[in-house]
């Protein structure tokens, strides 16, 4: 279609130099350093905040005093279980999503993306590693993140004094037998897909041909069916059965609208880094304005979701549901819950409104900025309330962590990336791709 | 796509007929090059590059949308606070009447903002494209609704080249053939 430029495609393989090595691995011990001086710092605040209590308070009564201690003593560990559940999923959420933007271009028929499909693919070799973070920390913090958890270890039968019956009525899905197979499980559905899907994509480039290509098709709608459940169920036990008493129906589609988006702007990070350095000449602006148009959509999707789900629980007001906004409303959270907002959905939708914001490395760099600290933020606001409460913080541990795992997750996906040519070349789409033209 | 003043009547028109999407704008940016200026091209399909090989500058149809959108904004925003705070509020489940009620407007508002630009933005399609009820449209050869692309040249603007040389232009270019604008195919009105 069109006036057919005549494209030879110039294959690149992408260097991981030691130099850049080294980099991501500064990255990864810097953030540990700053995580571990955070919670020394947070365990000697409390050590001694429950000191001074003990010394002031001499004449107290004894119980009192006990709860006292005892809500200081676990906060530390908390705190870090619930800091390392953020980050885990927070980075795990950018490997899914490049499994799924690489699903998502085969099942749609999509050409344009075919050139940054590599990137995409690397994303998603980050699935094994993440996966094992997080269930260390669901094995090992779980007790303490998930109130239900302590609730089904008490093993109350109806009648029993504390005796709760809406955790009793969840418990055929919130039981840990479920936490600790069920998640494996759904990790290894998504893992063979991934899998699967790179080794044909590996394949398409030495040999060429359609079969490939048309085998993928079907492993990704397939992978899209198996998503659709999956990606609910793990959202619900992982992220919302913190507030277990409380539930959202569009839950799921919410934590949907930041994987898509935050990994839109991951993969167009790492396009604007690998230009920077050289590679991906190929690769025009035309593609990173439809990426820049897909920021900045699914900003508007993140915030309708967000009303969505805001507005039905603000306007109807029944207590079992507002429980959830009432602490993120008032008190300490108060302030993030409006730079939330701004963050994830004015000042993207400001930035990225025209034609030339979307094509301008500069421009397209802040507001995905904005979004990768808000969605950061987002994830902060959805754990911290119903696992810290009031007592939750933003100190070297919050900042060291995200860093860390940047530095990790890097790491992987320039690995991954050097490790295959960076066009897949004899995708039946690659001269699509590189002749792109957005129009307008 | 032009202004509206370039209709294709009380105009000598001579047009190149081609029938390959790659030729016409090969010929485009020849002729261009030539510094020859070309009235319009008429095609029964989009044509990619051909917008940037004419050198017609960018649509501003995202500006369109943008004052359409604010527009509807700004209506929504109005009817909701005169209806809800100042002409007849309502106490509903207890929600503030006043600029707090904000969140409960925001239904309203985001359909008014769509409302207007999905209007707005259709009305000006058929203005801009003149595609009003009984307007006569612009027909050179009745082929170019269905495989045949034309390039048109107003032969009274024609300084540098006369009619023969552009003929033998375009028949190098490879065009079927160069024909006058008789006004022949012109719908007329009833």
């Amino acid at each position: 279609m069109g006036h057919n430029h005549h494209i030879d495609i110039k294959q690149e393989k992408f260097e991981f130099t030691s130099k850049s090595k080294m980099i991501s691995i500064v990255l990864l011990a810097v953030g540990l350093i700053l995580s571990v001086i955070g919670v020394i710092q947070i365990k000697n605040h409390d050590t001694s905040s429950s000191h001074k209590h003990q010394t002031e308070v001499t004449t107290a009564n004894t119980a009192e005093h006990a709860s006292a201690t005892e809500e200081h003593g676990k906060s530390w560990t908390l705190r870090f279980w619930a800091n390392l559940l953020i980050n885990s999923y927070y980075f795990l959420l950018f490997g899914i999503g490049g499994l799924f933007f690489v699903a998502l271009n085969y099942i749609a028929n999509a050409g344009w993306a075919t050139m940054i499909k590599r990137i995409a693919e690397a994303m998603s070799s980050y699935i094994p590693i993440g996966f094992i973070i997080l269930m260390i920390t669901l094995i090992f913090g779980g007790k303490e993140l998930y109130h239900w958890i302590h609730y089904e270890h008490l093993g109350l039968k109806e009648g029993m004094e504390g005796y709760d019956k809406i955790l009793d009525g969840k418990s055929g899905f919130l039981n840990t037998k479920f936490l600790f197979f069920g998640v494996p499980f759904i990790f290894f559905i998504w893992y063979i897909f991934r899998t699967l899907l790179r080794r044909l994509s590996i394949k398409e480039d030495e040999q060429g041909g359609l079969t490939f290509f048309n085998k993928s098709v079907k492993l990704s709608a397939g992978f899209m069916v198996l998503f659709l459940f999956s990606f609910s169920i793990f959202a619900w036990i992982v992220m919302m059965s913190i507030d277990a008493h409380w539930y959202s129906t569009i839950y799921s589609v919410y934590n949907w609208g930041i994987l898509f988006v935050t990994s839109i702007t991951i993969i167009s990070f790492f396009i604007l880094y690998l230009k920077s350095k050289g590679y991906m000449e190929l690769v025009s602006s035309e593609i990173l304005h439809d990426l820049g148009k897909f920021m900045f959509a699914f900003c508007i999707f993140w915030a309708y979701i967000w009303v969505a789900q805001f507005l039905l629980i603000w306007y109807a007001n029944i207590h079992e549901e507002i429980v959830y906004y009432n602490i993120r409303l008032h008190g300490y959270f108060r302030p993030l819950f409006f730079i939330n907002l701004f963050i994830n959905f004015f000042i993207p939708f400001l930035i990225l409104m025209t034609k030339n914001a979307k094509r301008n490395p500069k421009t397209l760099l802040l507001a995905g900025t904005c979004i990768l600290v808000g969605h950061w933020l987002d994830l902060y606001i959805m754990v911290m309330p119903g696992t810290m409460g009031e007592s939750s913080g933003i100190g070297l541990l919050e900042i060291g962590m995200p860093i860390a795992f940047a530095g990790l997750f890097i790491y992987i996906v320039k690995n991954s990336l050097s490790k295959a040519n960076l066009y897949p070349e004899k995708h039946p789409y690659i001269v699509e791709s590189a002749t792109y033209d957005v129009g307008v | 796509m032009f202004c509206f003043s370039k209709s294709i009547d009380k105009r000598n028109l001579i047009y190149g007929v081609f029938d390959d999407e790659n030729k016409l704008i090969n010929t485009v940016e020849t002729v261009r090059e030539k510094g020859i200026e070309i009235f319009d091209c008429f095609t029964p399909f989009p044509v990619h590059h051909l917008d940037t090989a004419m050198g017609i500058s960018r649509s501003k149809l995202s500006v369109a949308a943008f004052i359409c959108g604010a527009t509807g904004f700004g209506l929504g925003l109005l009817l909701q606070f005169y209806m809800m705070v100042f002409d007849w509020p309502m106490n509903i489940g207890g929600k503030p009447t006043s600029f707090r009620m904000l969140p409960s407007m925001v239904p309203v508002v985001f359909e008014c903002t769509i409302l207007c630009t999905a209007f707005g933005l259709a009305i000006l399609f058929f203005i801009r494209n003149k595609m009003g009820h009984g307007v006569v449209p612009d027909i050179l050869d009745l082929r170019q609704t269905d495989d045949k692309l034309l390039i048109a040249f107003d032969s009274d603007k024609l300084t540098k080249y006369n009619i023969e040389e552009l003929n033998t232009i375009l028949k190098e270019k490879g065009a079927l053939e160069i024909n006058k604008y008789s006004g022949k195919y012109a719908v007329k009105n009833k």
